[in-house]
């Protein structure tokens, strides 16, 4: 019992020796190659046979060795100390903001980034549970319908080529999605202050209530809603601003099958609804996302290895 | 009603002051005291720039485009003064070949075709007849082939100032570790740009005027000659632009002496890009005034995102203390 506890003593006096830490780089320093290639001819024709008590050793053990020679650690402090350190050292050792079975309530504002002749502005909120620290299971949903903007470069190209484009104005969509965070960082602000960001990357299956705008025959067709399946895929990014709030930008695009007016009239019976649609397109409504995401609950403690 | 009031009020009480009675975390929290006070919060930290010459092939990608959907192959030439500030040159070349039509440019054609056939179908009729008014409605604004008078940008320089504020670090699954920095830039471009070219009046434009009609040589029933809409191609010209330019980008740092970069840019000028008769007439001259010139030009912002590869000389950086 008494050995264990003197060797316990022993461990701990050699792992308190101060050793050198390199900032940031793995690579081997110059110098301590140079160090290790002027030892050399010292190991091979200076070194000690085990057993023989090394210069220095009981001052560095404070006398541990008188007291249990058995237990005297057979150690060359010059060469310990001068051996090549390859310590992996990480360089994001502990995440700004852990997520794990947390809630996060994302409310945002969309615009349309890719129909250039209706913009489908709108509200939405996303809701996401974090299931671990990168993988999180929620729900979103936009609000579109007073928001459809007919545009001027619809209007004047409508105008300067005869041309009717089928439009299309959305209502709502609703969807279950997942996100996954692969990429955390951090960026120095003027040398000053330090933000955390995250980057990630979503996707999931909904539903999108959509009609056709009559632009063909406007006096004779009205659209009722419809509702799709609408998948939908996105990019996006948390800037925190704390351990509770951050700002979200996220691009995502919804994909469904839209059904559009039809481009021709049926001159005998116009006014008869199955005439009104035409062809069936896979439409791609892309949007940009600019909102906050607040977490609940607001603190969170780490659990550090021991 | 007045017990639901109170609820309301005691529940809002305390949603408030749970709300602001948590503690902020700073984000680096700074000791005020011990043997770091003072000290910097970065020592030896990379200088990917200071004093470095960053050399940057470029793929340029335009965004939102209506029309024409436009790749510039170019490059970037800064030169790091410091870690945060660069003075350089960005410059783009967009080839025929890499000026794309957009869907919409298609859908337009096919209906200018329908209606040239539809025409020809009139002029070969017994007798000849002459084509609808709705397909002589276009003659100012389309000509034989849409995608010849869509507006272009051909090429720009841009000499930028870039500044660099932001500099840290991203973690990739946990596993791989990247430098990076975050930056703006501005200054001013100058741009070659083809666009429609000016002309007034509804004669053809073999007349020097802005309509695409040309003479079928064949007359109607009344004797009066029957004309060939949407027959010419509208003459192109080209002139130079100056705007603003401005933007932001990312860096990710592979070693000491390469890096990817992903910008996003914004030029903003007016300019036609689909070749029409848009504006100059009635009120606020928000009307077609059957001249084609500056005033049917828009304002856009003229988006892009670049892609490039980054190479610094000297091919080593240095520490910061």
């Amino acid at each position: 019992m008494k050995k264990i506890g003197v060797a316990f003593l022993a461990a701990a006096a050699v792992l308190s020796a101060p050793l050198l830490a390199f900032g940031q780089d793995d690579e081997p320093a110059d110098d301590a190659e140079a160090g290790a290639a002027e030892e050399t001819p010292e190991e091979e024709g200076g070194e000690k046979p085990a057993g023989e008590k090394a210069e220095g050793d009981d001052a560095g053990l404070g006398g541990i060795c008188e007291i249990d020679p058995d237990a005297c650690p057979k150690l060359d402090f010059d060469k310990e100390a001068a051996r090549d350190i390859r310590e992996q050292v990480f360089a994001v050792q502990q995440l700004f903001v852990l997520r794990r079975w947390r809630l996060e309530v994302q409310p945002y504002w969309a615009v349309t980034l890719n129909d250039q002749f209706v913009s489908h502005s709108s509200p939405g909120m996303a809701i996401n549970f974090w299931i671990t620290n990168v993988l999180a299971a929620g729900i979103s949903g936009n609000y579109y319908e007073p928001f459809n903007t007919d545009s001027e470069f619809n209007f004047q190209t409508r105008r300067a080529t005869r041309t009717s484009v089928p439009l299309t104005e959305y209502q709502w969509n609703a969807n279950l999605n997942f996100t996954y965070t692969p990429i955390v960082g951090k960026l120095s602000g003027f040398g000053d202050f330090i933000f955390q960001y995250d980057a990630y990357v979503v996707g999931g299956v909904g539903a999108i209530s959509v009609r056709p705008i009559p632009v063909i025959d406007p006096d004779n067709r009205g659209f009722n809603w419809q509702t799709n399946i609408a998948f939908n895929a996105g990019i996006g990014l948390h800037i925190f601003f704390n351990r509770w709030l951050a700002a979200t930008l996220e691009v995502r695009d919804y994909v469904f099958n839209d059904k559009l007016e039809n481009t021709e009239i049926d001159d005998t019976n116009p006014q008869d609804p199955d005439t009104w649609y035409g062809d069936t397109q896979l439409t791609n409504n892309v949007q940009a996302q600019l909102g906050i995401s607040i977490f609940f609950p607001f603190s969170f403690e780490y659990q550090l290895p021991k | 009603m007045i017990r639901s009031g109170r609820a309301l009020l005691l529940g809002s009480t305390l949603g408030v002051a749970s709300f602001f009675a948590t503690k902020p975390a700073p984000a680096q929290e700074i000791l005020l005291t011990g043997p770091l006070k003072g000290a910097k919060a970065v020592h030896d930290l990379r200088l990917y720039r200071k004093g470095r010459v960053e050399i940057a092939p470029t793929a340029t990608f335009t965004l939102l485009d209506e029309y024409t959907r436009q790749i510039f192959v170019g490059g970037r030439i800064n030169y790091n003064f410091t870690d945060f500030l660069a003075l350089g040159v960005w410059g783009g070349f967009s080839p025929e070949a890499l000026k794309l039509p957009s869907g919409l440019v298609d859908k337009i054609q096919k209906v200018n075709s329908d209606r040239q056939a539809e025409n020809l179908a009139r002029r070969n009729a017994t007798p000849p007849l002459q084509p609808t008014l709705n397909n002589r409605a276009t003659v100012l604004n389309m000509g034989n082939n849409f995608e010849d008078q869509l507006g272009t940008v051909d090429w720009i320089v841009a000499p930028q100032l870039t500044f660099v504020p932001f500099r840290g670090k991203l973690a990739l699954f946990s596993s791989i570790y990247i430098d990076s920095d975050f930056y703006f830039f501005a200054g001013p471009a100058i741009a070659s740009v083809t666009e429609r070219k000016d002309c007034a009046g509804t004669d053809s434009t073999l007349q020097g005027g802005c309509s695409s009609e040309a003479p079928s040589g064949i007359d109607d029933a009344n004797g009066d000659p029957i004309p060939i809409p949407n027959a010419e191609t509208y003459p192109m010209e080209k002139r130079i632009a100056i705007a603003p330019t401005f933007g932001v980008g990312f860096t990710f740092y592979v070693n000491r002496w390469n890096a990817l970069g992903f910008e996003w840019r914004a030029t903003p000028f007016a300019r036609n890009t689909g070749g029409f008769d848009n504006h100059g007439g009635g009120p606020d001259q928000e009307f077609p005034d059957q001249s084609v010139n500056s005033e049917d030009r828009d304002l856009k912002l003229n988006q892009m995102l670049s892609v490039s590869w980054n190479f610094y000389l000297p091919l080593d950086f240095q520490l910061s203390e």
